[in-house]
């Protein structure tokens, strides 16, 4: 398989006990915290990250180096946050990692935190990784024991504090300000940018804010060295990505790939394709905020951030769901309409009424009641909602749900046509359900 | 303002108000949302004091809750960070945030009981009802719904219908993460996967008799295997 | 913080180049223009923008995503294009979203003819709705409190209301509940929303969604005419408008915005107060006691029966004017007394005497600081006042600053408050033991070695960080010494002792202003009304010094007086040593608290301005005999109270919706109350009342008063330091006095004194076997409002016994007991409320309410008293 490469992040996965500090150091764990620590100094450390030139790995593919770069100098009160909210549909790499390799995470934290001089971190963990966040308190905990965390870390000087912070079910707490003003105590909602987090983040102080998987590539960087660190992936990505894939495949699960392997090498050569006989109808390749690649458009492009914006979607926070041609695209549309009808704070006023709207709407093509005038509307409704929230989680709904009717116009027509068909038999039948017994069509 | 001068009555919430909160409830969307919160057609009580934030002195908390929250408020700068924590301490005290905790937490913290509504009510895992000490979340979401989650929950529902189960809140929900065990369920955070129908029988079996539902089939169980593992190739690391 | 100065930047907009100060937000900076950007849910003075309706979006040039205008701010050379064909379409796409859910039932909505989301949906919108889905529909209005009614259909999720509740008042009493499409207005589990400043959300509603219940379906907009006024209901003066139908009837008051006084906000007893202008048990005709009872006579009958006794009495007279008497009202009732009757004896203030060099001193321009100064102060000091009762609208002023501009706070005081979760510290004292404390922050600021304090480099204004729930540090507290004094004799040891407090509170305070930069004191009267005020008075001056608030910019004393219009009242000459603009009065006259005393001895006669003194003034026994001893009692009132009940006379008197005349802030803003309804009844205006009684008495003008601005100009003439000032230079917005060139006449005052100087305070009295030192405080809600509005029926305040836990525990009390507080054999019973943050060996009572009040228990003077469980009666 040409998607053979050595794992970084998924190594000792397996390993049994690796989220235990022992082993994880036995492992080489926490070896490049002592580079960082001891030989380096906290620009030589950014400067490493910067050209490891790892992207965000959370969803907006935003070079985390020059992030940290943006986090000014001085000795203000700064915060490391780490996102680790994963709770857009089809994403479930975060959770592996933290489950299976916690202090490759904190190793991630401390050492990110050393490099724009922060001394105060948080791990937001969604409410519903319960086992998860348990397992990285235990590794936070013996960290500290072993002098990884707390004052004078190493005797370097370097003093910081972690905390592991569990949200309670809001998925918009992924979205880096909405991620903020929870930890600061309020209602998840997101705020206006500017100011940036790298200028007036938690607490109003510069704070970097990076996801779980983008830290876990930080002691990486520092054990290759940047150099060997870029050698894997493609032209404007760089490293490995823990890609989660899910839907219908056969094997679905997180598989770690070099950034520019093709889109069918990790939907059939890893994830063994569909079930048997079936075909890719279409996919999400960046989560379910992604606009939908149909197989043929889209299996064979690479898996990189930047094919995947030329082909019109985004690899987004690696996970990619498959759709296969025996499932019904209406229904699907519904539920994911419903999911971010769900989820928006409600903040802002498309978001709110547009994604509440749109669920209407496909209720009604989904129940009969549409007519062909209203994929239209369906069609304006994504496009007034496009770009004018205040953060993108109505983005997030009107990409996909707009690119599905753009692409499969026909089914959904189609769709709402058979369920009309349906409910004007069901009306016959039920006024005279003799007349509905007979043949339409002429005596037999 | 009228604070301490209108002593404050004890007509509180503490019986649940399911039944009033069920007004408007009526109209239900596709996932089984309901159309519209409930409390949004309520009025308030006239005869009830202003919420204020309560005066310590006035109000029992339980030592250990009270222990935990300032903990939690001493892990962060600003201690009001500490307000999901805390409300998580209170409901897993109380079964769910009913006035009284709310009470507890508003004055070990300091802050007004409507600054606790108001995050409460903005987080699926918090409940100002008490919809039960347990959880079962069956995820329905994107994945899960592409391999019929949806029978999955309704059997789940339906099983725990006839077997009366009692002080479980047992609900749809949106993705829990761990499509790689589709469909999935998550109970009172352990992840059981990939879920058929037909488990729905002995999953709440196991729940009422107290045992563990489907062992080997959760998470973090010793010998689990996600979906598709045993096919050849195997998983993950061997590429 | 330096005020900043205001610098202008170049941009274009829609084509046109305009100019607008730097910094503002583009919506505003589009006015400039004449460009209109529709806003719905930006609002300046709820702070920074939220971004929440998505109405403003523009393009800008370089930028690929269309901008929100409210949180962008203009900068040179910037491009901008409110009316391209993308605008348009996000235009129409947002008023569409809003109106899914909005019943659009105009017809019968409040605020139709008045409403932003009508007009902008009419220039703005597309003018269609494509949304066939079924609208919710609920019963409504729902209760939101007795005071506000909420619509939900119609609200749109601006963020106003809750904004306002959460980072204006600070309540945190009304929130967004839920969340998505289901988020709503609401409050915890149905208690009402019930705060000082809830009334504010219905002018801030940009739809019909919150409505004022004293409002609502009373009027469309085009039935009424609106008038602009002052509310003389406290000394805030907020700046007010009235709806006012056939100049008759008011229906609503609300905000007028001047952001020198009062930046748009109002108090729900100012707001809603209004109630009692119409209430039907007002006293319309003069009255004249006849066998035994008050009978309605013709004015000639009660105005020659009124001169007729006082010109018996003579100099045996005294007068009261009450807080809400007008500059003109009160000028003339001293030249009544002083020029009709020859009687010095004419006060004002509640208590003992104020030092005339004291009161000059406290007068001097170089020493007072204005409501603005707060905004961008260094450090704000509160000493010994609950803001939110007794001056409310300074108390957001305050917050503002706080929150908006980092300014720090520093609150001396025996009695937790309001302000104490945002306060950066705290100096906890015994109940009136302002004196000793102030000495003492005099003294540590005077001392060479800066002490160790808290990091002092400025706070991030809180408005983009935190509201104030998160309580104290610890250590900031003014650790209450246990033994209410210090062993240690020695300086700031003893004087922090005398407090009540700790050395260490104080010095951590003085620290904190040392370096904050200029410092706005905040000080309540009551600081000079003891037996004990010169000398605390002396310590405020001190202090003053201390702080070289006479040589810097920015910085100065507020006064928060007693009454609306003490300021004025003094500096008109209502003080009884103390002429028109501080002068000395010719003859010193008694103090109220002497005048009591006298009456029925030396003192025979009585006029009582607007004045209450059983309900308002300390001791309330010595009113109670004094007002029983006087042989002849004139009492302007507009309701019955204790005062019209022993009156010989009454007149009845205007309410401030039909008063004309000026008023002096705190601050020395000189602000117009303009007339806005007819007199009903045979009401007569005071003034007038005033000048007629002195023609019968012998001391009429000449020429005679016969018009309110006559009078007004008599002051101006009479005050020196408001020479020249003319009503149409007051205008709608006030005019500083301190601001003219007149005012480098008003007369030398006192010497500042240092610290070294002032006279040691006595010893904190010990309270014996377990007694408790007992403090004072007033309810906002203590007022004729509360009482004759039938709104706010609901607010009025009963009395409750405050306690700190450690005493309430050891007596066995806890909150809602029935107690009883005893001093020399005067009893009041109330319901006990324990506070956590009262340090032990306190009480506090409220004063100035109907029964139980605090002044049954005597003067309150450093008074200990006995707690117990009563008895069941
Ligand atoms: C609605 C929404 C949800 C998001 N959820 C997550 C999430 O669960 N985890 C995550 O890391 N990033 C999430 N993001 C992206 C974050 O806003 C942010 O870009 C990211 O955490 C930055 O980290 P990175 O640069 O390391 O990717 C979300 C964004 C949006 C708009
Ligand atoms: S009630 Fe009015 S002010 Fe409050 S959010 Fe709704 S529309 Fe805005
Ligand atoms: S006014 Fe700008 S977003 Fe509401």
């Amino acid at each position: 398989m040409t998607a053979a490469t050595e794992l970084r992040l998924l190594k000792d996965i397996d390993e049994p006990g690796l989220d235990t500090i022992e082993v994880y150091e036995r492992r080489g764990g926490y070896s490049a915290l002592r580079t960082a620590l001891t030989e380096l100094d906290p620009d030589e450390v950014l400067e490493q990250i910067q050209a490891g030139d790892v992207r965000g790995r959370g969803g907006a593919g935003f070079a985390m180096g020059k992030k940290a770069s943006f986090i000014p100098k001085g000795d203000m009160d700064k915060y490391l946050v780490c996102n680790a909210d994963e709770s857009e549909p089809g994403a479930f790499k975060d959770r592996v990692l933290m489950q299976k390799n916690p202090h490759l995470l904190i190793e991630g934290c401390i050492i990110a935190a050393r490099a724009i001089e922060a001394n105060h971190g948080f791990i937001y963990i969604r409410g519903e990784y319960e086992l998860q966040a348990d397992v990285v308190e235990r590794a936070v905990r013996a960290a500290y024991e072993r002098g990884y965390l707390g004052a004078d870390i190493l005797d370097s000087g370097f003093d910081f504090e972690l905390v592991v912070h569990r949200g309670a079910g809001a998925y918009i707490c992924g979205e880096e300000m909405a991620l903020l003003d929870s930890l600061d105590g309020k209602r998840g909602n997101p705020r206006l940018k500017p100011p940036f987090p790298a200028n007036a983040g938690l607490y109003q102080g510069p704070t970097l804010l990076n996801n779980v998987e983008t830290l876990c590539n930080v002691p990486i960087i520092i054990e290759l060295g940047p150099e060997e660190y870029v050698k894997v992936g493609s032209e404007q990505s760089k490293g490995t990505k823990v890609v989660s894939v899910s839907g219908n495949v056969q094997r679905p699960g997180n598989y770690e790939v070099p950034l520019g392997v093709t889109c069918r090498e990790i939907i059939y050569g890893l994830a063994g394709g569909p079930p048997e006989g079936r075909e890719v109808k279409c996919f999400f390749p960046g989560g379910s905020s992604a606009p939908v690649l149909t197989g043929d458009e889209g299996l064979d492009l690479t898996y990189d951030f930047e094919t995947m914006a030329q082909a019109g979607s985004m690899l987004g926070s690696g996970s990619v769901i498959v759709v296969d041609d025996s499932q019904p695209l209406v229904p699907l549309a519904l539920r994911l309409a419903d999911f971010y009808r769900h989820e928006s704070c409600g903040k802002c006023v498309p978001c709110r009424e547009g994604t509440n709207w749109t669920v209407k709407m496909l209720e009604r093509v989904e129940s009969g009641e549409a007519t062909p005038m209203d994929f239209e509307l369906l069609a304006q409704v994504q496009s007034n909602i496009l770009g004018n929230c205040l953060c993108v989680l109505g983005d997030s709904m009107a990409m996909p749900i707009g690119s599905m009717l753009e692409k499969f116009r026909a089914e959904f027509e189609q769709h709402a046509e058979e369920a009309r068909a349906r409910n004007e038999a069901a009306v016959v039948e039920q006024a005279a359900p003799e007349l509905a017994a007979a043949p339409l069509t002429g005596p037999a | 303002m009228a604070d301490g001068s209108r002593s404050n009555g004890s007509t509180r919430r503490d019986l649940p108000l399911v039944a009033d909160r069920m007004v408007g409830l009526d109209r239900q969307i596709a996932s089984g949302h309901p159309a519209v919160a409930a409390g949004w057609d309520m009025p308030v009580d006239l005869d009830k004091d202003p919420a204020v934030i309560p005066q310590l002195a006035d109000v029992e908390v339980p030592e250990d809750l009270k222990r935990e929250i300032e903990w939690r408020m001493s892990l962060y700068p600003d201690p009001r960070s500490a307000v999901l924590p805390a409300l998580k301490a209170a409901q897993r005290v109380h079964g769910w945030l009913s006035t009284d905790a709310m009470r507890q937490v508003a004055a070990v913290m300091k802050v007004t009981p409507a600054y606790l509504s108001s995050i409460a009510s903005f987080y699926d895992m918090l409940h100002e009802d008490p919809v039960g000490r347990h959880y079962v979340y069956v995820c329905t979401s994107v994945s899960c719904h592409l391999v019929n989650a949806k029978a999955v929950y309704d059997a789940i529902a339906a099983a725990a219908k006839k077997a009366r189960l009692e002080g479980w809140d047992i609900r749809e929900f949106e993705c829990l993460g761990a499509c790689d065990m589709q469909p999935m369920a998550s109970i009172d955070g352990r992840y059981v996967g990939p879920l058929d129908p037909s488990d729905a029988p002995e999953l709440v079996a196991a729940i009422k008799e107290g045992r563990t539902p489907l062992p080997g089939r959760g998470l973090e169980d010793e010998d689990y295997m996600p979906a598709g593992a045993g096919d050849p190739p195997p998983h993950e690391e061997t590429q | 913080m330096p005020r900043p100065e205001p610098k202008y930047v170049t941009f274009e907009i829609d084509g046109r180049e305009i100019s607008a100060p730097e910094g503002i937000s583009l919506v505003d900076g589009a006015k400039y223009g004449d460009v209109e950007i529709p806003v719905f849910c930006y609002e300046p003075k709820l702070g920074q923008a939220v971004g929440a309706c998505r109405m403003c979006l523009v393009e800008v040039e370089g930028i690929p995503k269309l901008q929100t205008a409210c949180s962008t701010a203009v900068q040179d050379g910037m491009a901008v294009i409110t009316n391209s064909p993308r605008v348009r379409e996000a235009q129409n796409a947002v008023v569409e979203f809003l109106l899914i859910n909005h019943p659009l039932d105009c017809p019968v909505c409040d605020k139709g003819g008045e409403c932003p989301l009508q007009d902008i949906s009419f220039g703005w919108g597309a003018g269609r709705s494509r949304f066939i889905e079924p609208k919710r529909h609920f019963e409504k209005p729902l209760e939101l409190s007795p005071l506000v009614a909420i619509d939900r259909e119609r609200c749109i999720l601006c963020y106003r209301c809750v904004r306002f509740s959460q980072e204006v008042a600070e309540d945190y009493q009304l929130v967004f509940l839920e969340r998505a499409d289901h988020t709503y207005v609401g409050t915890h589990h149905g208690h009402p929303y019930v705060a000082p400043f809830s009334g504010n959300i219905v002018d801030l509603c940009p739809v019909g969604a919150l409505t004022s219940s004293a409002y609502r379906f009373r009027a469309r907009p085009w039935d009424i005419e609106n008038g602009g006024s002052i509310c003389t209901i406290c000394p805030s003066q907020c700046n007010v408008t009235f709806s006012v139908r056939d100049d008759s009837k008011v229906l609503r008051v609300f905000a007028r915005d001047n952001a020198k006084v009062d930046d748009g906000w109002l108090c729900d007893r100012g707001r809603f107060g209004f109630q009692a202008v119409h209430a039907p048990e007002r006293i319309t005709r003069p009255m004249v006691r006849d066998g035994g009872a008050l009978r309605e006579v013709s004015w000639e009958r009660a105005l020659e029966t009124a001169a007729e006794g006082l010109r018996r009495a003579g100099p045996a007279t005294a007068a009261l004017a009450g807080g809400e008497t007008t500059n003109e009202e009160g000028f003339l009732l001293q030249r009544l007394m002083r020029e009709g009757l020859g009687s010095p004896h004419v006060d004002s203030r509640p208590g003992g005497p104020l030092d005339p060099g004291q009161a000059r001193a406290l007068a001097r321009p170089d020493l007072a600081a204005m409501v603005p100064d707060i905004d961008h102060a260094g450090a704000v000091l509160v000493v010994d006042t609950e803001l939110q009762d007794e001056m409310p609208i300074l108390d957001l002023r305050v917050r503002k600053a706080i929150r908006r501009f980092g300014v720090k706070t520093v609150v001396i005081g025996g009695r937790p408050g309001a302000l104490d979760p945002t306060a950066d510290a705290i100096v906890r004292t015994a109940p009136g033991a302002s004196e000793a404390a102030l000495g003492a922050l005099a003294a540590a600021l005077g001392e060479v070695e800066p002490v160790e304090h808290a990091p002092s480099e400025r706070r991030m204004p809180r408005d983009v960080a935190q509201a104030p729930l998160g309580g104290l540090d610890e250590r900031q507290h003014g650790e209450p010494d246990e033994q209410g004094r210090s062993l240690d004799q020695g300086g700031l040891d003893a004087l922090a002792g005398k407090a009540g407090t700790s050395a260490e509170s104080v010095r951590n305070a003085a620290a904190l202003l040392r370096d904050a930069g200029p410092v706005v004191v905040v000080w309540a009267e009551r600081l000079s009304h003891g037996a004990r005020g010169r000398e605390a008075v002396a310590a405020l001056l001190a202090l003053a010094g201390a702080l070289e608030v006479a040589g810097t910019e920015g910085a100065g004393l507020i006064e928060v007086p007693s009454g609306t219009n003490s300021r004025g009242l003094r500096e008109v000459g209502c003080i009884p040593n103390l002429g028109p603009g501080l002068a000395d009065a010719p003859e010193a006259g008694l103090p109220a608290a002497d005048i009591a005393r006298a009456l029925g001895g030396e003192l025979s006669a009585l006029v009582l301005l607007h004045a209450d003194p059983v309900r308002t003034h300390p001791d309330r026994a010595a009113w109670r005999r004094a007002l029983a001893g006087a042989g002849f009692t004139v009492a302007f009132a507009d309701f019955e109270s204790e005062a019209t009940r022993h009156a010989n006379i009454v007149f009845p008197a205007e309410s401030y919706a039909e008063r004309e005349g000026t008023v002096t802030h705190p601050d020395g803003r000189l602000q117009r109350v303009r007339q806005a309804i007819g007199h009903p009844g045979e009401i007569r205006p005071a003034w007038s009342v005033l000048a007629e009684l002195a023609v019968r008495l012998g001391a009429g003008s000449d020429p005679p008063l016969l018009t309110s601005p006559m009078v007004s100009r008599a002051i101006f003439e009479g005050v020196p330091f408001l020479a020249g000032i003319t009503l149409e230079e007051i205008g709608g917005k006030g005019k500083r006095w301190q601001e003219r060139g007149a005012a480098a006449d008003v007369p030398a005052g006192a010497e500042m004194p240092s610290p070294g100087e002032l006279e040691s305070p006595p010893e904190l009295a010990e309270p014996a076997n377990g007694d408790l030192r007992l403090g004072t405080t007033r309810s906002l809600w203590a007022g004729r409002e509360t009482e004759h509005a039938p709104i706010l029926a609901f607010l009025a305040p009963r009395q409750r016994v405050e306690l700190s836990p450690a005493d309430g525990e050891r007596l066995g009390i806890e909150t809602g007991d029935e107690v009883e507080v005893a001093r020399d054999g005067a009893r009041v019973r109330a319901a006990a409320a324990v506070r956590d943050a009262l340090p032990p060996r306190s009480v506090y009572l409220l004063e100035g309410v109907e029964e139980s009040s605090a002044s049954e228990l005597g003067d309150g003077a450093a008074a200990t008293v006995t707690v117990t469980r009563a008895e069941p009666r």
